[in-house]
């Protein structure tokens, strides 16, 4: 038996490990979507595929991980196929992987003494993977094929050799071939520090302390939730509804979270079947979306893995917009619908524990993908998502212009785009008076302004909170939507449905409104020295305050000075 | 005559004093005063010296910038105004639009340098290639410039788009700000760092805006009272990438002087690895709350330009936007939550952790009776015997019984002993330390068997065997004055400058004539500066390097330069292998930046060292229990005060210094040399 010191001191390694596979990968990478923005997650996995240690990068991709890992050992054997030493498979099948098919998942068992000891395994947004537009998130695409090259899993490294056959494949049908290879490299040479950090630990500790220290993790993750559960003490159900935006439709989301001393399930029961459309979320972003909720509000510094899903049940209803079937498209599913998830598991839980959870953040990652083909016929692709406000909170108003929820990716600095692509950029600044008024106001949104240099270019939105607004908590106020809008070279404005692609040319402008985070509290409480400093600052306006005012009168309790 | 080292800590103020001709160093603490920081300082230098006209040189390291910048001292930054785009100016607030928690809805942003209404947007542009694409409107910056100067803002940053390609707006904006309000300070970013990505370029620019003014009242002062206290030689200014400079050189870009007291420990280890003749050494140097790490390649710290003024470190990394970012050459010290206060604990899951909390000097650990009740790293190391009652040079007497009192209820609750439990604290905290030694090794690609380590501060030589042989180090140095070494740092540095020039072009577009010609004219510049500190050529030394990357890549790799690209190339080939595992001999290799490290050599102290002597086994003062790992073994204590050049001894050893305690588990020896340090190694 190995001893609880030691599994401590491994399970501190083995996170160590994760960390430094992301700086690999982080350093070596070539797309800006991964090298400054850091769309990425790397993890070390039990041989069973269950997650012992993570680097804390996108919430989205770790909770999706273990079950991309399963469902690919899975399919392999299926086919006879084992993984051999050596061997790194890749796939960015959804419905194994468990996010979108941007997202490939790469991984490496790792063999010590003939035994399977582990496997590491990272995941990576690669800025395109062919499909219908560039950036392959959005767009009119009513099943998964349009939605680029769907990869299940294949061997890309055989006994340390990489497959050049499969690998040019693949960029035959990518816009960025050059990009993919790099990041893909990337991957590989991180997947390769882990295993040999992974290998001196066995060195060192013995493979079975290491299997053994690998499940006691996962017990040691069911203890502390269940401890935490039974610490709460909370009983009963909590019931939470909220929407996404199809076209001129609103889809529901459902959920019910049942706390039974220390036992907790999550049923989305109700909620909408799926669509033709691309905003279905595979059920790895749904387990993703609803841990990142119940860490957040329940305890930040809770560990995640298969140890906390022994305690939490999550169901949901097969061929859902949480856990659709083939082929459903899925682009938007990660990066919108997960919003929205965490939204709806956030609002649940805002009954249970009214202290802990803030007013709804803007509720949407804004996705821009822009590309095309420029003069000598390379194609080009870019991809961003644009922070907003949060909502705000018990304790204070929420944080103007920043990533919320199921994202924490950075921007990609402005002057490093304008020198790779043929944009400009015109604004990138606080969006005032978006955040939503309470006796905390909500997190103001940003705008962000890109003009066009290049004809033939294609611009999608996948955006979210242009119909429906970021709910505000305990009287406070909804945020502003978020408004997507196109300025053309002669003049014209278009407003743009949450959804769009169109095609644009040199001197036009897209233009980024997003949106703000809801209030919290009763607006009237809002003390007159934040409402100065706001307007001293121009965090809000003048049109703002009177708002507030007639949100206030009518209500019998207006504490709010009519001097001012 | 006599060279003095200051260091203004947040809670001490430091003086290390080194008489050039008896040889003796001596060394004393008093309190900072934070309010006037120079009054603690002149209270140290009273205490040490009767004249200060005896003085020749005095340096001076400080943490009062980032103190500053947590609202720690009474200090108010003072207002700036930010002049920038139209349309960008919150760029300075939004960041990198990440939040620096990800789990935590409470979260909050460090509060933005410059208030959102001094931060004023005017129309003009420049694209990537340093075309001008719109003019600068320079009526409506002087119309804004006049308001503000009217409201009384002093201190100007200026940040435009691409201005390291084109600095004309910059420069036209400088202008019109000297003309509207003659007397403002006025940072460009372009000189202050040349380099795209613009919210680094302009944090970078305001985080200097803000401490030059603060910053050129503090050492202006200083250097008055010193004067007027009779001060006749050279006052110098610690720079956080380990040198110093002038005062005027200082005030060019204040936030180098922000971090420079801590760099001082891995000065302290370049010096004495060069000294002992030792080609790569690691710094591991463990205080009452924190371990830092740093890595020395013959005779040179590492250096890192990712810093954030103010921010948080979580397990050794820094965690990105939880302060303000700084691009300047930075010492790498990696920084863990664990010194002999830190307390374990145990968590929900029922596992035994150990910090970040630390209990401090006040309570401090339990054993020092003064009401601390939560065990501690120090509590542990006591208990296990590893610790003396009566530490050789305090009057603290330590309670053992406290000790075990505090962690008899941790044992409870795991099913151990006390010792194993004790035991098991030492483990987990020598895994936590390891690991900021292994982000300045084994992350940065150096083989850490292939270094000696340096381990000081108070505690460093307790764990520094133990954590030298996870990381399958051979040979532990423990320097002379364990627990002033860090100090010592500041009287051997060199003056120091780097200098960059961008150059961003593939490897086939460069010829070897055009990287000469920049380096030459890199040298020009810094032969200025070194002449106006008084350098003379025959101690002035230039390293020259190379930061490149594959195409496509966002880091680059430093390469030594040579006069050869091809041979740079080769060079940067291997060093990606080493660095991450594989290298692309297909790819396009870019050259990025050409960096210029200038140094002007200064006279150190000399160690006096006794010539000759013979390794011999020596007696030990006295005997006791010690647990190891494979349990407790009567071990021999001996004493340094005792001891000469040559003694050898044996573990299981315990060897109280009067500032430290060095552990010598069984099968190693310690053999104190001539400079007054122990070498450890295995038998």
């Amino acid at each position: 038996m190995v001893d609880k010191i030691t599994v401590e001191v491994i399970k501190n390694a083995a996170i160590y490990t994760s960390e430094e596979m992301g700086i690999v990968l982080r350093n070596t990478a070539y797309s800006p979507n991964i090298k400054d923005r850091l769309d990425h997650s790397c993890a070390i996995l039990a041989p069973t595929g269950e997650i012992v240690a993570q680097a804390e990068h996108i919430p989205v991709h770790l909770g999706s991980m273990s079950i991309g890992v399963v469902n690919t050992v899975r399919t392999l054997k299926k086919l006879g196929k084992n993984l051999n030493p050596g061997d790194i498979v890749i796939v960015n099948d959804p419905y194994i992987a468990g996010t979108h098919l941007n997202d490939i998942l790469a991984m490496k068992p790792v063999y010590y003494d003939g035994r399977l000891i582990a496997i590491v395994a990272n995941k990576a947004h690669h800025v395109d993977v062919g499909g219908s537009v560039p950036g392959s998130i959005g767009g009119k695409v009513t099943e998964l094929l349009q939605e680029g090259i769907v990869i299940p899993p294949v061997k890309i490294v055989k006994d340390g050799r990489l497959d050049t056959e499969i690998l040019r494949l693949i960029e035959s049908n990518v816009r960025t071939p050059r990009y993919f290879e790099g990041d893909l490299r990337a991957q590989i040479a991180s997947l390769n520090v882990g295993e040999k950090r992974i290998l001196d630990l066995a060195k060192k500790y013995g493979s079975f302390a290491l299997l053994e220290a690998w499940s006691e993790i996962l017990d040691y993750t069911e203890r502390y939730t269940r401890r935490l559960l039974e610490d709460l003490g909370i009983q009963g159900s909590f019931h939470a509804r909220d929407y996404l935006e199809l076209e001129d439709k609103l889809v529901n989301i459902d959920v019910s979270i049942t706390f039974d001393k220390d036992k907790l399930t999550v049923d989305f029961a109700g909620t909408h079947p799926q669509v033709d459309y691309p905003i279905n979320a595979v059920y790895g972003v749904t387990v993703a979306a609803t841990a990142y909720a119940l860490k957040s509000v329940l305890d930040p510094e809770m560990p995640m893995n298969q140890g906390f899903l022994r305690v939490v049940e999550i169901k949901a209803p097969e061929g859902s917009l949480v856990n659709p079937v083939k082929p459903a498209p899925v682009s938007g599913g990660n990066v919108e619908t997960s919003q929205r998830i965490a939204d709806v598991v956030l609002r649940a839980l805002a009954e249970a524990l009214p202290d802990k959870v803030p007013a709804a953040s803007c509720g949407s990652m804004n996705n821009i993908m822009i590309g095309g083909i420029i003069g000598d016929g390379q194609t080009w692709a870019f991809y961003e998502t644009i922070g907003c406000g949060t909502g705000g909170r018990p304790c204070c108003d929420g944080v103007d212009a920043v990533h919320t929820n199921m994202t924490n990716t950075l921007n990609t600095p402005i002057e490093i785009l304008e020198a790779e692509y043929p944009i400009l950029f015109t604004r990138y600044e606080i969006r005032s008076s978006s955040g939503g008024q309470g006796k905390y106001r909500g997190g103001n949104g940003i705008i962000r302004g890109i003009k066009i240099l290049s004809d033939k270019t294609t611009v999608s939105i996948v955006g979210e909170r242009c119909r429906t607004r970021p709910w505000g908590l305990r009287g406070g106020m909804p945020g502003q939507p978020a408004i997507y809008m196109v300025r053309y070279k002669d003049g014209r404005t278009k407003i743009l449905p949450s959804k769009a692609t169109i095609q644009l040319g040199e001197g036009d402008e897209i233009i980024i409104m997003t949106a703000g985070g809801g209030g919290y509290g009763d607006p009237c409480k809002r003390e007159q020295y934040l409402i100065e400093k706001d307007l001293e600052e121009g965090r809000i306006d003048e049109e703002w305050i009177k708002t507030l005012r007639s949100n206030c009168v009518g209500r019998g309790q207006n504490t709010y000075p009519e001097s001012s | 005559m006599a060279i003095i080292g200051i260091d203004v800590g947040g809670t001490f103020t430091d003086l290390v004093l080194f008489n050039k001709e008896s040889g003796v160093l001596e060394h004393l603490k008093v309190l900072t005063t934070p309010k006037e920081p120079v009054i603690g300082i002149m209270n140290a230098i009273e205490q040490a010296i009767d004249d200060l006209a005896k003085v020749d040189t005095i340096i001076h390291a400080s943490t009062i910038g980032t103190n500053m910048f947590l609202g720690q001292i009474g200090i108010e930054p003072p207002k700036v105004a930010l002049i920038t785009n139209e349309g960008f100016i919150d760029i300075i607030e939004i960041g990198r639009q990440n939040r620096p928690e990800l789990y935590n809805l409470f979260f909050s942003k460090p509060k933005p340098l410059v208030s959102r209404n001094h931060r004023v947007g005017v129309r003009g542009r420049i694209d990537k290639n340093g075309n001008i694409i719109e003019n600068l409107d320079k009526e409506q910056l002087s119309r804004k410039v006049d308001d503000l100067c009217k409201e009384g803002i002093k201190v100007f940053a200026v940040s435009f788009l691409h201005s390291y390609k084109n600095p004309v707006h910059e420069i036209e904006a400088e202008k019109i700000i000297k003309d509207k309000c003659p007397d403002a300070i006025i940072v460009l970013s372009h000189r202050i760092d040349p380099e795209p990505m613009e919210y680094e370029r302009t944090s970078t620019t305001v985080v200097n805006a803000v401490l030059k003014p603060v910053l050129s009242k503090y050492l202006d002062d200083l250097e008055n009272t010193l004067r007027s206290s009779g001060f006749r030689g050279k006052l110098l200014i610690m720079q956080s990438s380990g040198g110093v400079s002038h005062i005027a050189e200082a005030l060019e870009k204040p936030a180098m002087f922000i971090e420079s007291g801590p760099s001082a420990g891995a000065v302290a280890v370049a010096f004495f690895s060069q000294l002992m003749s030792i080609e790569k050494a690691l710094g591991f140097d463990m205080g009452g709350t924190t371990a830092k790490a740093s890595s020395v390649i013959k005779g040179v710290p590492e250096i890192t330009t990712m810093y954030e003024v103010g921010g948080k470190v979580h397990m050794g990394r820094l965690v990105r936007g939880s302060g303000y970012p700084v691009r300047f050459p930075y010492i790498d010290l990696a920084e863990v939550s664990a010194g002999g206060g830190t307390i374990a604990w145990i968590d929900k899951g029922g596992a035994l952790r150990v910090g970040p909390i630390s209990a401090g000097a006040d309570p401090g650990p339990a054993c020092y009776g003064l009401g601390g009740k939560d065990p501690t790293i120090t509590d542990a190391n006591l208990v296990l015997g590893r610790l003396p009652t009566k530490l050789a040079g305090a009057r603290l007497l330590l309670s053992k019984e406290l000790a075990e009192k505090a962690i008899r209820r941790l044992a409870g609750q795991l099913g151990l002993s006390v010792e194993e439990t004790a035991w098991s604290i030492i483990t987990i905290a020598n895994t936590i330390m390891s690991k900021a030694l292994r982000l300045v090794s084994v992350e940065k690609g150096h083989d850490p068997r292939e270094f000696s380590m340096f381990a000081f501060g108070g505690a460093g030589p307790l764990h520094a065997v133990e954590i030298a042989r996870d990381l399958g180090i051979s040979s532990v140095i423990v320097p002379p004055r364990p627990g002033v070494f860090s100090a010592l740092g500041l009287l051997v540095t060199d003056y120091k400058h780097s200098f960059t020039y961008p150059i961003v072009k593939q490897v086939d577009e460069l010829s070897e004539d055009y990287l000469e010609k920049i380096f030459q004219e890199l040298e020009e510049k810094a032969n200025r500066i070194l002449e106006e500190e008084g350098i003379p050529w025959t101690r002035r030394v230039f390293r020259r390097y190379i930061e490149a990357k594959y195409w496509g890549q966002g880091y680059t790799l430093l390469v030594p330069y040579y006069p050869n690209i091809r041979k740079i190339v080769e060079t940067f080939h291997y060093i990606h292998k080493n660095r991450y595992g594989f290298m692309n001999y297909e790819e396009e290799v870019v050259i990025v930046v050409a960096r210029l490290d200038a140094i002007g050599v200064t006279v150190k102290p000399r160690f006096p060292r006794r010539k000759r002597y013979e390794p011999h086994h020596v007696k030990p003062q006295t005997q006791r229990l010690v647990y190891f790992e494979d349990g407790w073994k009567l071990s021999n204590i001996y004493r340094t005060e005792y001891l000469e050049p040559g003694s050898l001894i044996k573990g299981p050893a315990i060897i109280e210094a009067p500032d430290s305690t060095i552990v010598v588990p069984e099968r190693y020896e310690a053999l104190l040399d001539n400079l007054g340090a122990f070498h450890i190694s295995e038998v």
